[in-house]
């Protein structure tokens, strides 16, 4: 355990610098970049499948080419060294274990490519091996062991060198729910104790808000929102971050404003504002509140009861209104729900989708 | 489904029973054919019933034949051939599968194409490169103009020439350029996990470490196989080897059978002794087979972990 202890010391920060990636002349996977991650922070990279952010971790572990601009770690330019050269270790979504070789062989591979002694060798394989509960399992094979247990191992390949940066592709996709929870809650107290700069990538929301330091939400490349969890889920930067994050996902609202009400599509009087243009009202399914007196007035549709708490289906103005009503609160009686949206959980958004942080006066008619 | 029918069962067995019979019989009446006396064949033909002249009939093939000479040629041409063909082909399929390769496809699809073109197709072609093996460059000086421009100046063009016609190196490879073993290795490698790769480079490993420490062991049975696969069609081949090489000193075991068959018609063939060649030249293959046979088996099946 001691051996591992030293990394808080050597955790390193990372900067990207106008990086930029792309396959061939025509495409652009990743236009150009500036990103910095502090000493010791847990990132954790965000997004749909294809936004780019596998091509960003392996730009950083030195398994892909920069197109341009710079990586530095620790202060270090590193994206023309090789990946050993950079101080850092990775862990892979299938686990990428050798399979001919037993658990210890797999952990104390890289030592051996460093030529380090047996006998220091053997001792680092057992300091890890026991720090991840693997020490009864250092003579299987990589094909005898559940899939939590090679989780392990991976992990365990990795801080085996204790570098400074640890990187994670998404390592959980492959568990079983309850197993994911279970090295979600592992991984988090591997931070705390060895507190290398950790990026983890992975398109799952829940792993990103409950592991994350700050979180960085990618959209086809581009950095849509990099902040902490709590940020982004109160005041997300753009329609695709409010979306992303919260499930369900935030109901999105077309509004326009004559410079003295705010109206919804159908002409309804949302509020009295000055605001002039075209918007989008957006308001999180868990901030609707059903009041008798609300101004709102919506058709249930449907419900689903999840059992921690309901999700009530409403029609509204062209679109379906997601209300999430928590345990034990009163169930409506009738499909005619009115509806109350508190004003400081709205949250307002440009054609373009981007926030607008002004104050935008409401006021509601009563 | 599994069909129990009795009917089924029994035609089935005897199916089998006459294939076993169609393939083991002339094994078993070359043994003892082998087992007779020339003078015995010269009265009573071909008999079933086993002689005891077996160990003379090998001891004349010892001494008055160069078949053992010709077996350790046969020899060294089918380990030759297995051994080049596994690093062959274990590179070729290394590069194609795991770098990312401009017009990697087209060359696997050159490399399969070759499959369809067997030494017996290009076998006048085949002569004639390695009766001369610099010949390409010749045609290479000829057709850019080089040798116009030198003989202008040395007064003779240049023609370079060297053969590897009677020659163990001859024999071997040609046999060596086939698609077969990259198409085994890369079917293998594509069923590993990409990352593998990946994984190795974090870990410090370059490119040749990952093939020594990694890609080898865990392909262990396959080249077995393919090892073996090659190593018997370079035993059994006849049409190359016997072009390849005029002098009996080099040629293989299995030419060399063929020509204990006289040249001039009107005498019996000595029947016992090219049956006592026959079995003895099987041995090895047959000692082969037995001993790597389960590597055989489970390096076809590539899924093996």
């Amino acid at each position: 355990m001691n051996a591992i202890d030293p990394i808080h010391a050597e955790a390193q920060g990372i900067r990207l610098s106008g990086v930029t990636k792309s396959y061939d002349a025509k495409a652009v996977t990743i236009p150009p970049m500036d990103i910095e991650m502090r000493a010791g922070e847990f990132t954790v990279i965000l997004g749909p499948s294809g936004c780019g952010k596998s091509t960003l971790l392996q730009m950083i572990a030195g398994l892909e080419r920069v197109t341009g601009g710079t990586i530095s770690i620790g202060g270090r330019e590193v994206q023309d060294l090789e990946p050993k050269e950079r101080g850092l270790a990775m862990v892979f979504q299938n686990y990428a274990l050798y399979p001919h070789m037993t658990v210890a062989q797999n952990i104390g591979y890289s030592l051996r490519v460093a030529g380090i002694q047996r006998a220091e060798r053997d001792a680092r394989v057992k300091a890890v091996a026991r720090m991840l509960g693997l020490a009864d399992f250092l003579h299987r094979k990589p094909g005898q062991l559940s899939g939590g247990q090679r989780q392990r191992v991976a992990i365990g390949r990795a801080i085996i060198r204790e570098p400074g940066v640890l990187l994670f592709d998404e390592p959980l996709s492959n568990l079983d729910a309850q197993l994911r929870q279970d090295m979600r809650l592992e991984l988090a107290e591997l931070h705390h104790r060895i507190g290398a700069t950790s990026i983890f990538v992975t398109h799952d929301q829940v792993e990103a808000m409950t592991l994350a330091d700050r979180i960085l939400i990618l959209n086809k490349g581009r950095v849509e929102q990099f902040d902490t969890p709590k940020t982004i889920y109160s005041r997300p930067a753009s329609i695709f971050v409010a979306k992303f994050i919260g499930a369900p996902p935030m109901n999105i609202l077309p509004v326009s404003g004559d410079g003295r009400a705010l109206r919804f599509g159908n002409g309804k009087v949302f509020a009295a504002s000055p605001l002039k243009g075209e918007f989008l009202l957006g308001i999180r399914p868990e901030s609707i509140v059903l009041d008798r007196h609300g101004p709102i007035r919506a058709q249930l549709r449907h419900r689903e009861d999840l059992g921690s708490h309901m999700i009530l289906t409403a029609a509204f103005d062209l679109v379906d209104l997601r209300i999430a009503l928590p345990f034990g609160s009163a169930e409506p009686q009738q499909s005619d729900l009115h509806l109350h949206f508190p004003r400081e959980c709205l949250h307002l958004f440009d054609v373009e989708g981007r926030r607008i942080e002004a104050d935008f006066h409401l006021e509601y008619a009563n | 489904m599994i069909e129990n029918a009795r009917s089924i069962n029994i035609a089935a067995s005897v199916i089998l029973a006459i294939g076993i019979v169609y393939i083991l019989g002339p094994l078993y009446l070359a043994l003892t054919t082998a087992s007779h006396s020339y003078q015995e064949t010269l009265q009573n033909g071909l008999t079933w019933l086993p002689g005891d002249d077996l160990a003379d009939n090998i001891r004349r093939l010892w001494v008055e034949t160069r078949i053992p000479q010709q077996m350790a040629n046969s020899l060294i041409v089918a380990l030759g051939n297995a051994a080049l063909t596994c690093v062959l082909s274990f590179l070729t399929a290394y590069a194609l599968v795991w770098f990312r390769i401009r017009w990697a496809s087209v060359v696997f699809a050159l490399i399969l194409a070759t499959i369809m073109l067997p030494l017996d197709i290009r076998v006048i072609t085949t002569y004639q490169v390695a009766a001369n093996i610099l010949s390409p460059v010749n045609a290479l000086l000829d057709l850019t103009g080089l040798n116009s421009l030198i003989s202008r100046f040395f007064g003779a063009p240049v023609q370079l020439e060297l053969s590897i016609l009677d020659t163990h190196i001859g024999l071997i490879v040609p046999l060596v350029a086939h698609g077969t073993g990259t198409f085994l290795f890369r079917q293998f490698f594509l069923t590993l996990p990409r990352d593998l790769f990946k994984a190795a480079r974090m870990d410090g490993a370059g490119p040749l470490r990952f093939i020594w420490d990694i890609l080898l062991p865990l392909s262990r049975t396959s080249v077995a196989a393919l090892f073996v696969l090659t190593f018997l069609s370079g035993w059994t081949q006849y049409l190359w080897p016997l072009v390849g090489a005029s002098t009996p000193e080099m040629q293989t075991a299995v030419v060399g059978l063929a020509r204990l068959m006289p040249d001039n018609d009107g005498r019996m063939p000595d029947f016992p002794l090219m049956m006592a060649g026959a079995v003895i030249v099987s041995l090895i293959p047959l000692l082969m087979i037995a001993l790597l046979q389960r590597f055989l088996v489970r390096g076809l099946v590539l899924t093996e972990k």
